[in-house]
């Protein structure tokens, strides 16, 4: 009898290591492969241009790049222009995150307004909020406040028809159950509508960011005195393409680093929905 | 006086090709207090429509729906339902579900965990308190739905095939669970079924319903004692029963 449990607590515990070695280990080898995966396309983009594959100077290696970027990053310049750029698409996102939600979530809320918006929703969706930078800059000039605006009238769109969405097709047996249990109109919005909806809102919020960031450098690109994509305009004018590339890893990591952000936010919010990664 | 009186409603709908359709055409039922009602009948037979007027989402198209004689203008706290799944919100842990009606009442939180610690005891779910629905087993969901309808004392409790999706063995527990809960707390259930078995297992009244249009072919009272004996005769003669009146009413169809 003794014997017995003895063996069967051993075959537990031995079970147990060689599981949580076996996920240990897939999470490391996962981290790995994800590491790789970086230095491998570096290496490549460093191949090719050493090669004679590519003009270095019209497709500069990551190697001159980083030797472009490294003073730029001693004097400052590029930690302002970063900042400068988060700013500007920080404010535009964040107005068009409270509007779009707001909005999203009113409009579809009332069946009147929710047929009344639907046509113009759908009609503004399909101009790419780019075609407004010339009309913004005759407007507001190329001011921070134009930008900002620009930013916030690109990442709205799609925030707001997510939310709405998500709010529309909230499900039914939901909104019962709610309603008999008691929950009044507003208990119902703020306790089964909004989080039924989450994930639209989640999904919508995240376009949006990655919206901010294209709007952002087209209104940047447009006309500015600071910002990564001014950074990047003043490197095309000075013919340093390694400039330019520097401009371009930095996009691509603030697109990326906000993303992830996005998501750890999420998981931390809201434990009981998981975003796909 | 019933607690539930059902006067002469008809309810219509469109269906497809745009042609009116009865899901009841002129259905009269009393309810009394206390007691266990099943709803059986074919799909088509109005029973879900009949659960949906008393619950007040819908309004009959002719006719009256009255709680303690007063009409029925909407959902509310006195009639909760158990839907057949996926009603637990998802963001919500279990107990969280389960307060969820005392939470919009205004009741204080160390009031409403007392009231949620003795539902989830009597359902045997103390221990999953801190769970998320999508943690649990189809049995457990369902257990939980109870609690939660049970929680803000209801005058009458909905249930439209609450165990339908669950297998067999589990549903047999929940059965035997809900009659408890019914002889403890002293509820009154309308409970809708298609399954025979379930219905001569739990019912005091079975109200047999037949389709186009939607109406109450027979009405009988089970007068067996609980818990009952699946294996006895004359659970098989009732059983036989509703199966024949369940018939009767298609083989009527097919002749007509």
């Amino acid at each position: 009898m003794r014997d017995e449990a003895n063996h069967i607590a051993a075959l537990e515990a031995r079970f147990l290591a060689e599981h949580q070695r076996a996920v240990r280990l897939r999470r490391w080898r996962g981290i790995a492969l994800n590491i790789l995966g970086v230095l491998l396309f570096l290496a490549v983009w460093e191949i090719i241009p050493r090669l004679g594959l590519a003009n270095p100077v019209l497709f500069p290696p990551p190697s001159n790049v980083l030797e472009a970027a490294l003073p730029m990053f001693g004097s400052g310049e590029i930690p302002w222009n970063i900042l400068v750029s988060l700013g500007r698409a920080g404010a535009g996102f964040l107005i068009a995150a409270v509007l779009g939600v707001a909005i999203g979530v009113a409009t579809a809320r009332a069946p009147l307004i929710r047929d009344l918006v639907e046509p113009l929703l759908h009609g503004f969706r399909s101009v790419p909020v780019i075609a407004l930078v010339p009309v913004s800059v005759l407007w507001f000039g190329i001011g921070e406040g134009a930008k900002v605006a620009l930013v916030a009238t690109g990442a709205f769109f799609p925030i707001w028809i997510n939310s709405f969405i998500g709010v529309r097709d909230v499900h039914e047996i939901y909104l019962r159950s709610a309603a008999c249990l008691g929950a009044n109109r507003w208990q119902t919005l703020r306790y089964v509508v909004l989080p039924a909806s989450l994930p639209f809102i989640i999904a919508g919020l995240r376009q949006g960011i990655a919206i901010a960031l294209i709007v952002l450098v087209a209104a940047e690109l447009a006309g500015a005195r600071a910002g990564v994509a001014y950074m990047m305009s003043m490197g095309h004018q000075l013919f340093r393409v390694d400039i330019m590339f520097a401009g371009l890893v930095i996009l691509g990591f603030l697109g990326f680093a906000g993303d992830r952000l996005f998501v750890a936010l999420c998981r931390k919010l809201f434990p009981w929905y998981r975003p796909s990664a | 006086m019933p607690l539930i009186s059902i006067e002469h409603v008809s309810h219509l709908y469109v269906g497809t090709g745009g042609t009116p359709s009865w899901a009841l055409r002129d259905v009269s039922l009393g309810l009394e207090r206390g007691r266990f009602t099943c709803l059986v009948g074919p799909s088509g037979c109005g029973k879900t429509t009949l659960l949906q007027l008393i619950a007040g989402f819908l309004k009959p198209t002719a006719g009256s729906v009255q709680l303690d004689g007063k009409p029925i203008s909407g959902p509310g706290p006195d009639r909760s339902v158990v839907f057949q799944e996926y009603a637990l919100f998802a963001w919500f842990t279990v107990r969280q579900n389960v307060e969820f009606g005392l939470r919009v009442a205004g009741m204080k939180a160390a009031e409403r965990h007392q009231r949620s610690d003795e539902l989830l005891a009597m359902i045997g779910m103390s221990h999953a308190a801190d769970r998320y629905p999508h943690e649990l087993s189809g049995g457990m969901r369902q257990r939980v739905a109870v609690a939660r309808a049970l929680a803000i004392h209801p005058e009458v409790v909905l249930m439209d095939e609450p165990f339908a999706a669950v297998d067999a063995l589990t549903r047999a527990t929940l059965q035997e669970e809900l009659l408890r809960l019914w002889q403890q707390l002293g509820l009154s259930i309308v409970f809708i079924t298609h399954n025979v078995d379930e219905a001569v297992f739990l019912a005091d009244d079975v109200v047999v319903m037949s389709a186009h249009p939607g109406s109450i072919q027979e009405i009988m009272t089970i007068d067996m004692p609980h818990p009952r004996d699946r294996g006895s005769p004359e659970f098989a003669r009732w059983y036989a029963r509703i199966n024949a009146a369940l018939h009767r009413d298609q083989k009527q169809k097919q002749a007509a």
